[in-house]
């Protein structure tokens, strides 16, 4: 039996090795005539078709430098060395969406013209305005900023400390807790109209309004953790001779510390979110207020671009806040 | 320094839990007086007590029945007299092994400065073998290493009594041996000796280590017998290995702890 198997086995090694080398090939194959080259090939295609609509020249050099722009990002992170074989996969399917919805908008939209012209303006004049209207744009994210760095950032000083000391004291704990499970669910979004009423600016009651809605989130959870936290944590304390204040915020405040992130993180989901309802409502800067003062106008492609902007904005915040996390959790790995 | 102060007496000390459902006391009538520098083991099997009786002389739990005196005074809490090793590693995952030896430091009474607090903490990590691991956290180091951190942690804050908690119970057949002979070392090294006490569930470990072995009994909830080691000092397990003391002092405690297993399944039939 062993000889036979043996016998079968050397001459085989071989075409395995060929066969290791064709996939090799293949594999380059692959990665130039991957989905997101082969879309990026029909969206420049597509740009030669002529469309039903009148399409202004100067947007259609946006739209073929849109997406030159994304193909050479695409590009440079799959040269990139660095990124891992994930990452690179996980490029070119974000890079696949990416080219996906601008196809498909510039087919329903210039090609073949099936929605409302006003309404649904043609890829290369939203990427022509959101060039034109970056000044503004930056001007709009300092006014807003402003506010959710205040909001946002009292929330943190005041919500964390407070459920820190409440939750530690287990008799003050036993009444906040109901309470906090009738205000908390409470949509902060409701206080808006009573808030601008009560503060004297717009400033102070959107501060507020973010304040509230990253409040509950911030407070629930650390109050939570405090609550539940590990016994023997507790215990390693106590027999060092900790006194309280060390207790709590040398000992307590660390270890709970994720629990405190993850609230901290759905709490400026939260005030963003707020944000820009309040500067709706009641602002005359700020994105929010953008958005919405230009679509009262029927300034559609502004309004589109605007809303790509705050999108982009939120990406950053949450990866700007995701390093921190890591920088603050780095003894977790 | 002034005197050192490391005598214990229990009195009738008595431990149930406030809590409904369980049901009787988990330690019953202990009364026991441990000298001063004296290296003393509990040992039994589990559900004997041996762990409560550590967290009540840590002050962690309070009697409910007798008392506990520390040099004459009633233990009323945990304090600065008194080092706690637990089995499981009770570093502070956020902080690395030097930051958790120099936390324990600066809780110490006596305001050291700074520059001596981290001096010292180097030392001991020096002692216990880890001075090129103190940057790293303990979730980057193995159980014993961990362990290793906590015994330089205990030992760095220089108290007059130590209690441990089956500390090497947790960590392989080769550290534990190792650090047995650590802790035998780092005790008889100390200007004046230590006031040990240690729980175990280990019939050599206790032999090893102790000049008292106290066996507890899961049935009664109290001391069954004390047995004076005896040995002489230094110890270590290649020395011990094979002398008759050794083996009688062995099959002693083994019989002990066996009775009382044979007692414990026929009340369970």
């Amino acid at each position: 039996m062993d000889n036979t198997a043996r016998n079968i086995d050397i001459p085989r090694k071989e075409p395995q090795e060929q066969e290791l080398q064709k996939d090799r090939s293949r594999q380059a194959c692959a990665h130039l005539l991957n989905h997101a080259n082969i879309l990026f090939g029909i969206a420049l295609l597509l740009m030669a078709v002529p469309g039903k609509r009148p399409v202004a020249d100067i947007h259609t050099w946006h739209l073929a430098g849109f997406l030159l722009f994304v193909e050479a990002l695409y590009g440079a992170s799959v040269l990139c060395r660095a990124c891992s074989e994930m990452k690179r996969r996980s490029a070119t399917d974000l890079t696949a969406i990416v080219l996906a919805g601008i196809i498909l908008w510039e087919l329903t939209t210039s090609k073949l013209d099936l929605f409302e012209r006003l309404i649904f303006p043609v890829p290369g004049k939203v990427i022509a305005v959101f060039i034109e209207e970056i000044p503004m744009f930056m001007k709009c994210l300092a006014s807003s900023l402003q506010l959710l760095g205040a909001g946002f950032s009292l929330a943190l000083v005041t919500a964390i400390p407070l459920a820190l000391l409440i939750g530690w004291r287990k008799r003050l704990f036993a009444v906040v807790n109901p309470m906090t499970k009738v205000l908390g669910p409470i949509p902060p979004i409701v206080y808006i109209p009573y808030s601008i009423a009560i503060f004297p600016t717009f400033k102070c009651s959107s501060i507020f309004i973010i304040f509230i809605g990253a409040f509950w989130p911030i407070f629930i959870n650390t109050l939570n953790g405090t609550f539940n936290i590990e016994p023997k944590i507790i215990d390693s304390a106590r027999v060092l001779n900790v006194r309280e204040r060390t207790l709590l915020f040398r000992i307590i405040l660390p270890a709970i510390l994720p629990a405190i992130i993850s609230g901290a993180t759905l709490g400026l989901v939260f005030s963003f979110i707020l944000l820009t309802a309040a500067e709706m409502i009641g602002s005359s800067s700020g994105l929010g207020w953008y958005v919405k003062y230009f679509s009262d106008f029927a300034d559609y492609p502004r309004v589109v671009a605007g809303i790509i902007f705050i999108g982009m904005v939120v990406t950053a915040i949450t990866f700007f806040f995701e390093m921190i996390e890591k920088k603050l959790l780095r003894w977790r790995s | 320094m002034g005197e050192r102060m490391g005598k214990i007496r229990l009195e009738n000390v008595t431990f149930s839990y406030q809590q409904q459902g369980v049901a009787g006391p988990v330690v019953e009538d202990v009364s026991l007086t441990i000298r001063e520098g004296e290296f003393v083991s509990f040992i039994g099997p589990s559900g004997c007590g041996k762990s409560t009786v550590l967290r009540l002389l840590s002050g962690l739990s309070r009697p409910s029945g007798g008392r506990i005196l520390l040099n004459g005074r009633e233990i009323a809490g945990t304090g600065h007299e008194r080092g706690v090793v637990f089995q499981h590693y009770a570093l502070f995952p956020w902080m690395t092994a030097r930051d958790n030896v120099i936390f324990g430091l600066r809780q110490c009474p006596g305001g050291m400065t700074r520059k001596n607090v981290s001096a010292m903490a180097d030392r001991y990590l020096d002692l216990v073998g880890l001075h090129d691991v103190g940057d790293k956290y303990p979730n980057q180091l193995s159980g014993g290493m961990q362990q290793r951190v906590t015994i330089a942690r205990a030992f760095a804050m220089d108290t007059d009594i130590l209690l441990m908690d089956e500390p090497f119970s947790a960590v392989d057949a080769r550290n534990r041996m190792k650090l047995q002979e650590l802790l035998l070392e780092l005790w008889r090294k100390g200007e004046k000796k230590k006031t040990v006490v240690f729980v175990t569930h280990d019939v050599d470990e206790a032999i090893l280590l102790s000049d008292r072995i106290v066996v507890l009994s899961a049935c009664s909830k109290g001391i069954k017998e004390q047995i004076e080691v005896g040995l002489s000092r230094p110890r270590n397990w290649s020395l011990l290995a094979n002398t008759a003391t050794y083996t009688a002092l062995r099959n002693r405690l083994i019989g002990l702890l066996f009775t009382d297993l044979v007692e414990e399944t026929k009340l369970a039939i």
